[in-house]
């Protein structure tokens, strides 16, 4: 374990790794490192880490910019409450995945000696969502039910800096929201899960935070006429900030009796326009009820929540909206909830139902990342479906060109 | 220079090559010189070049058959869409061939459940709105250019418009594409899910110029129209009191669809162009608020509080014949400088919104100068400047003055933080600025991802990066296949 607090010092780590063909796991709080295909040396010895919870920190805020630039080993929890203060959020609805993480990182931890005092440790004694950082979350492309109003991190990460596989601080992208300079390297940052380049700051354009928010649920609502009522939110002018589909076999935790289930539909705005989008919701969906704990259901929905005290493995299925019902219908599992008005399925499932949920994916056009499993389901599985020949030959090409030994993460993705 | 010499190997091989062209695509291959002529520029019409031929292909399979032509004969490839690049994206190469998307032109679906439509890249932009108006949809990206300007034009160039504010670039909006990579194989990226599923590589080819590869077709996000509308005029007496009524209300929260910026000049010019009857003022702020009635009502008093706590009068437009005419002024701004020089320049900075006053105070000093007009018109709302720069080519040096100009301004949108760019692309014409912005590991950076698309480096050469060596000196390794074509000649 190298602990590194600048970018100089992972120049100096990375040209050291480089030299001595050594590939190395990067870790800041530690919380996504059961995702992903366990990493392992030639030797199938565990990895050295660099830990970069030490890159972390503010460095420059700009609320009338609509600006933050941060390193990435700035805690989420700390970046929200600095942006809160002014109003102000970050468009992807960031999430820790809180409840997936199994604490603790026995393998992990115990084969790269950590001592107490070191980053992944911390999270195991601190709630994950503390730990957790900026760069983990727009690395692992992780975002909650609010991505379905800004998008995902890739669209709120306008540039940052790096150090390559070759040793060299680069930057991409750049610090103002209207840029197609050279190649859009931002974009590849997101989802990368630590591949390409070990990142020392990050700069992102945020969103004003609405004032008022209200959640109308639809109860008693079959998948089908479920996902069909949000989707008609979806298509609308509304700009809803969340629409949740909850079956009922799910047993959602402190949702009740919802019946069949139960369509869940947010809006975040100010105070009048908020209650004319509700109106006007209604009209398009029929009677819907409003609750109270909106926020903490699609919090509890976006970090995983159902699957706390379960032992399923857990899938997150990219399928087109349209398709959710029929997908969840055929994977058959009673755990399992839709999110962005149906685009993202959260399964859990039995080991044998892998091959058919990867299938049901890939021919809808879209994947089913395996998200939490145990590390020999992981190490067989990937975190999604090997690619199509060209597309994976590509794939490497892209990675080569960043980081040609595979030093970081290596076989992570 | 612009170009290295073409190579006289591959100019001697001209007649084989159109052969092998028409054996692929048989009614589509441009060879006369007259005809020819209608490729030679795009919207840059400062640089001109012949291309060695011209291929029109129908369909992905003739798309695929070509590049794999090109690799093997080591031909360079310049992809062109409607040839309405502002930065020379598409200019031909004489050794180079240029393909013409503009036949493969169909919309293949239209999927509102799933908010998308999918098709060819020869459609315009303008045509996908118009797909699906009826239906209360509508496609996000607005470029000036949209009657014209195709959607696979506006992935190679990542283009905005004046929505993007709020609405995002095309990057923001595209979610897949089916693209052939230089070698001639196809692949899928994206679609109708959301997310990846592996590196974002449809977020990296977006705006990558021409220089990775061909869009065959694209699936787009539709958004539905919003029920309100309203558009504002707001005049200020001061050019810095428009900037700092940006920043009031950009900070204070507020996400207009679209706010716009220009001045005397610009508003001279478009008066006496079409008289949409525009206020006597330094400096004019043309912003649209849109969503349900509510929100608009509340935006728009917001923005009229900041607009006359500047310093500035505030004028209104509800319905859509007085909104449209506000707006046609400012759409008309570019064919209005026609009037005023015969020729100009149009430049694209992006700057933080704070530096709006010091950067157009640094504009008019240069102006003063050099001794040449320049006018400014742009997209306020995300500091995006349009500064046109006025000149007269038959003038002796005039244009070698206003390309100096040109640089001088985006040398100072960097050094406030900016970028040279915001949505024209880097094409040839910003070219050698690159290092302005960016490090020599910078470009390294970005120079081994061109070749891990293009070792051979036959796509687009000597468009957005200065100087290319040879993909081999990166330590690249490439996993393609292909082996990088004559070594020897100096490809950019």
């Amino acid at each position: 374990m190298t602990r590194v607090s600048s970018e100089s010092q992972i120049v100096d780590f990375v040209r050291a790794a480089r030299a001595g063909r050594s590939p190395f796991e990067i870790v800041a709080g530690g919380t996504r490192r059961g995702v992903g295909r366990p990493m392992a040396s030639h030797e199938g010895k565990a990895l050295p880490v660099l830990d970069v919870s030490g890159v972390a920190g503010i460095i420059d805020y700009q609320p009338e910019e609509l600006i933050v630039t941060a390193r990435p080993g700035t805690s989420l929890a700390e970046l929200k409450a600095l942006l809160a203060a002014k109003n102000q959020c970050l468009g992807f609805d960031p999430v820790s995945w809180t409840f997936l993480t199994p604490p603790p990182f026995a393998s992990t931890s115990a084969a790269t000696g950590t001592s107490p005092a070191s980053a992944p440790m911390r999270a195991q004694g601190r709630r994950a969502s503390d730990a957790s950082t900026l760069g983990g979350a727009v690395s692992a492309d992780a975002s909650g039910p609010g991505r379905l109003r800004h998008g995902p991190p890739r669209d709120s990460l306008l540039g940052f800096r790096a150090v390559n596989g070759f040793g060299e601080a680069f930057r991409g992208g750049a610090k103002v929201v209207k840029n197609v300079t050279g190649f859009d390297l931002p974009k590849l940052v997101c989802g990368a899960f630590g591949t390409l380049m070990v990142l020392s700051e990050m700069t992102f354009r945020v969103y004003p935070r609405p004032n008022a928010r209200a959640t109308l649920i639809l109860r008693d609502r079959a998948p089908d006429t479920g996902f069909a009522a949000l989707r008609t939110i979806w298509k609308s002018a509304l700009e809803p900030s969340g629409l949740s589909y909850i079956p009922g076999s799910a047993k959602f935790p402190g949702l009740g009796d919802v019946g069949e289930g139960a369509a869940l539909i947010r809006f975040e705005a100010a105070e009048m326009p908020l209650s004319e989008k509700l109106a006007a919701a209604r009209l398009l969906v029929g009677g819907a009820e409003e609750i109270s704990e909106g926020d903490r259901i699609f919090t509890a929905i976006g970090e995983g929540a159902l699957f706390q005290n379960s032992d399923l493995e857990v899938w997150r299925v990219s399928v087109p909206p349209a398709e959710a019902a029929r997908v969840a219908g055929a994977i058959g599992s009673p755990h399992w909830l839709g999110d962005w008005a149906g685009g993202l399925l959260w399964i859990g499932a039995r080991g044998e139902d892998a091959p058919r949920i990867r299938a049901l994916a890939m021919e809808t056009g879209g994947h089913a990342m395996l998200l939490r499993a145990p590390a020999s389901r992981r190490a067989e599985l990937g975190l999604f479906a090997p690619q199509a020949p060209p597309l994976a030959a590509l794939t490497a090409s892209v990675r080569a060109a960043f980081d040609p030994l595979s030093l970081f993460n290596p076989g992570r993705l | 220079m612009l170009f290295t010499p073409p190579d006289p190997e591959i100019l001697a091989r001209r007649d084989s090559i159109i052969a092998a062209l028409k054996a692929i695509v048989p009614d589509g291959v441009v060879e006369v010189a007259t005809d020819l002529s209608a490729y030679e520029s795009d919207a840059l019409p400062a640089y001109r070049e012949r291309p060695l031929v011209a291929v029109l292909p129908r369909n992905a399979e003739q798309v695929s058959r070509i590049l794999r032509y090109s690799a093997e004969a080591g031909v360079p490839i310049v992809p062109r869409g409607a040839g309405t690049s502002l930065s020379g994206g598409a200019l031909p190469r004489a050794d180079g061939i240029l393909i013409g998307m503009g036949r493969m032109s169909r919309i293949l679906e239209i999927d509102y459940e799933n908010r998308c439509v999918t098709l060819e890249p020869g459609v315009t932009n303008a045509a996908i709105t118009r797909a699906v108006e009826a239906e209360g949809f509508y496609y996000a990206p607005d470029p000036s250019s949209q009657i014209a300007c195709t959607i696979g034009g506006n992935i190679a160039e990542n283009s905005g418009g004046l929505h993007c504010l709020k609405y995002g670039l095309t990057t923001n909006n595209l979610m897949g594409v089916k693209f052939v990579l230089p070698g001639g194989e196809m692949i899928i990226l994206g679609g109708k899910a959301p997310g990846a599923g592996g590196l974002d590589l449809l977020g990296l080819i977006t705006g990558s110029e021409g220089l990775l590869g061909i869009v065959v077709e694209a699936t787009v996000r539709i958004i539905r129209k919003a029920p309100v509308t309203r558009t504002m005029l707001a005049s200020f007496d001061a050019v810095p009191d428009a900037g700092a009524c940006v920043a009031a209300i950009i900070g204070d929260g507020l996400v207009p669809a679209a706010m716009e910026f220009m001045d005397r000049a610009t508003i001279g010019a478009v008066e006496a162009y079409i008289a949409p009857g525009y206020p006597d003022a330094e400096a004019i702020l043309i912003i649209d608020a849109d969503g349900v009635e509510a929100e608009v009502s509340d935006a728009m008093a917001r923005i009229a509080g900041h607009v006359v706590a500047c310093g500035g009068s505030v004028r209104e437009a509800t319905e859509t014949l007085a909104r449209a005419k506000m707006w046609a002024g400012r759409k008309a701004a570019f064919s209005a400088m026609g009037r005023l020089a015969p020729d100009m320049i149009c430049m694209d900075g992006t700057i933080p919104r704070h530096a709006l006053p010091r950067v157009l105070e640094g504009i008019a000093g240069m102006s003063k100068r050099y001794g040449l007009g320049c006018c400014n018109v742009f997209h306020a709302g995300d500091g995006n400047l349009h500064p046109l720069i006025l000149f007269d080519a038959m003038k002796e040096g005039e244009l070698a003055e206003a390309e100096a100009f040109g640089a001088d301004i985006l040398r100072l949108c960097v050094e406030v933080g900016g970028v040279l760019t915001g949505e024209h692309g880097v094409g040839i014409e910003k070219r050698d600025l690159m290092p302005e912005m960016f490090s020599v590991a910078d470009l390294d950076q970005q120079h081994r991802v061109k070749c891990a698309f293009d070792s051979g480096g036959l796509f687009n050469p000597g468009k957005v990066f200065p100087t290319l060596s040879a993909c081999i000196e990166q330590g690249h390794i490439h996993v393609h296949g292909a082996q990088l074509p004559r070594p020897d000649l100096p490809r950019f």
